[in-house]
């Protein structure tokens, strides 16, 4: 097969991945702002876009991480070459997509990052074995920064709102005796530039996964010499890619936002995008590639909790982090079975290049005839702002649970 | 295996988000109140009070130093992601 035939598919797979991932993310910027009010649904969508286009060009850490460091320095060097390693590179990547349809169609929660190195790691380990892989990276780049990146942002979130609600705070008495409120509400305005940091942050850490997609395949096929460096022509695709996926994403959630958010103060929207925004840049620039969704998420809940009051739902935050745990591995599944068929030569080739168009094609016409509907596109951090119950929210079960209690103290004396 | 990885990156990131969150948001929370504080003592700094003009001066000065502080710490982190922007290092 011809090996710069295989790297084009590549490279319009990677990219059309590319623009999926900012077509799913841009609620992870933009829920809060739009939930309590602080941006126009059409505008935070537009500086979305803007934003993500803008980060993909800032740092290349992330991309070079991917490139150089997931698999093995001699499996890239002897057994990933040529139309071998660019097949193993597309095989990956059809499994990611495939992993990816799957679960946005099931409605199960997932991570495109997670997929993406769940398909590469699985199908590498399916071409020759573990010592493919570069274990210790992989744990280092992928796998810790996957559990300590959400639990970091979470601690972040919780410890600025406990500060942006202490330093606002003013006593009732001294409230009615002046007159002056909290002005909380002046916290909306902050929203615009945090919820702009996060999409900043997330075009340096999410673009720059494809770029190093689009990298390995150039190495793997010798278009390239190293893996050390990512080509302008590579960031200015990927850039676009998410930016124009960014802004298509926006129209679901013009439709759709503002009801699993409500219970989100403008103050704590801000100290989450800044926690969300400052982790994602922190790790970009350490060359830790992570799910931007679960970040977001753990910023969410983190400033649900530091609300006085709040209380976690349990069985939700469960229900989550199984999600989160589950994508890796099981995407490096579908993975190894993608390189299985790959590895029977072009009919395989061809054959999981048709599955994966057809895929794409069969959820596209699903999702046309779908109505837009909050529970078919609910984004997963407003997921996640369901884990923490606000005070009202346990105010209310409280008073449920005595009105039970006396009832049935009732009846018990009757 | 794990004795390979480089543990104190995640130090560095834990440090780095919890300081720079903190932080930006305290240092905003604080411009609100004093915004808050300089917007209410108008109607005496309107009647020419010079406590109350003094009051909201100072307050609103207060509160315009702590917007341009988060400002700054943004430009920062932006610098230390990206030092070629700021000229300090060819990309």
């Amino acid at each position: 097969m011809d090996p710069i035939f295989v790297v084009s598919v590549v490279v319009a797979l990677a990219l059309f991945f590319d623009f999926t991932n900012g077509f799913h993310d841009t609620a992870n910027a933009m829920a809060t702002p739009i939930a309590t009010g602080a941006l126009k649904p059409r505008v935070a969508v537009a500086i979305a876009a803007v934003m993500n286009l803008i980060g993909a060009f800032l740092s290349t850490e992330v991309a070079k991480a991917i490139s150089v460091s997931l698999i093995n320095d001699d499996a890239q060097k002897t057994l990933f070459v040529g139309v071998v390693g660019a097949q193993m590179v597309f095989a990956g990547l059809t499994g990611a997509i495939l992993w990816n349809l799957t679960t946005w169609f099931l409605g199960l929660p997932s991570s495109s990052s997670h997929a993406l190195f769940g398909g590469l790691i699985g199908a590498a380990i399916a071409y020759a074995g573990t010592d493919a892989i570069n274990g210790a990276k992989v744990l280092e780049k992928v796998v810790f920064p996957a559990l300590f990146a959400p639990l970091i942002a979470g601690l972040a979130a919780f410890l600025a709102t406990r500060v942006a609600f202490l330093v606002t705070a003013r006593t009732q008495e001294s409230r009615s005796k002046s007159g002056i409120g909290t002005g909380r509400g002046k916290f909306r305005a902050g929203q615009i530039f945090s919820s702009s940091l996060v999409a900043l942050s997330h075009g340096t850490n999410d673009a720059q996964k494809t770029m190093g997609v689009i990298t390995l395949v150039l190495v793997a096929a010798g278009i390239q010499s190293d893996g050390g460096h990512v080509e302008l022509w590579v960031i200015l695709t990927s850039a676009l890619a998410i930016a124009i996926g960014t802004y298509s994403g926006g129209w679901r959630i013009i439709k759709t936002m503002g009801t699993g958010l409500s219970q989100i103060k403008p103050a704590q929207g801000f100290a989450a995008e800044v926690s969300t925004g400052v982790a994602i840049l922190a790790s970009s620039k350490l060359g830790f590639a992570l799910s931007t969704t679960q970040v977001a998420s753990g910023s969410v809940i983190g400033a649900g909790l530091g609300r006085k009051g709040g209380a976690v739902r349990w069985g939700k935050a469960g229900q989550i982090v199984v999600g989160w745990l589950f994508t890796l591995p099981a995407a490096g599944i579908v993975g190894a079975l993608s390189a299985f068929l790959v590895k029977l030569g072009p009919v395989g080739f061809a054959t999981d290049a048709i599955i994966t168009v057809a895929a794409i094609i069969a959820i596209f016409q699903i999702s046309k005839r779908n109505k837009v509907a909050h529970h078919n596109v609910t984004s997963e951090v407003e997921g996640a702002s369901e884990v923490v119950a606000s005070p009202r929210q346990v105010k209310r079960a409280a008073e449920k649970a005595a009105r039970a209690a006396k009832k049935a103290a009732q009846k018990g004396k009757n | 295996m794990l004795e390979l990885i480089d543990w104190s990156k995640f130090l560095q990131v834990l440090e780095a988000t919890i300081f720079f969150a903190v932080g930006v948001v305290g240092l905003f929370s604080l411009g609100i109140r004093l915004l808050t504080n300089a917007q209410h003592s108008v109607p005496g700094a309107n009647k020419g009070k010079s406590a109350a003009v003094r009051a909201e001066v100072l307050n609103r000065l207060g509160a315009y130093v702590a917007f341009g502080l988060c400002l700054v710490a943004l430009g920062y982190g932006i610098m230390l992601v990206a030092p070629w922007i700021f000229g300090l290092e060819t990309k």
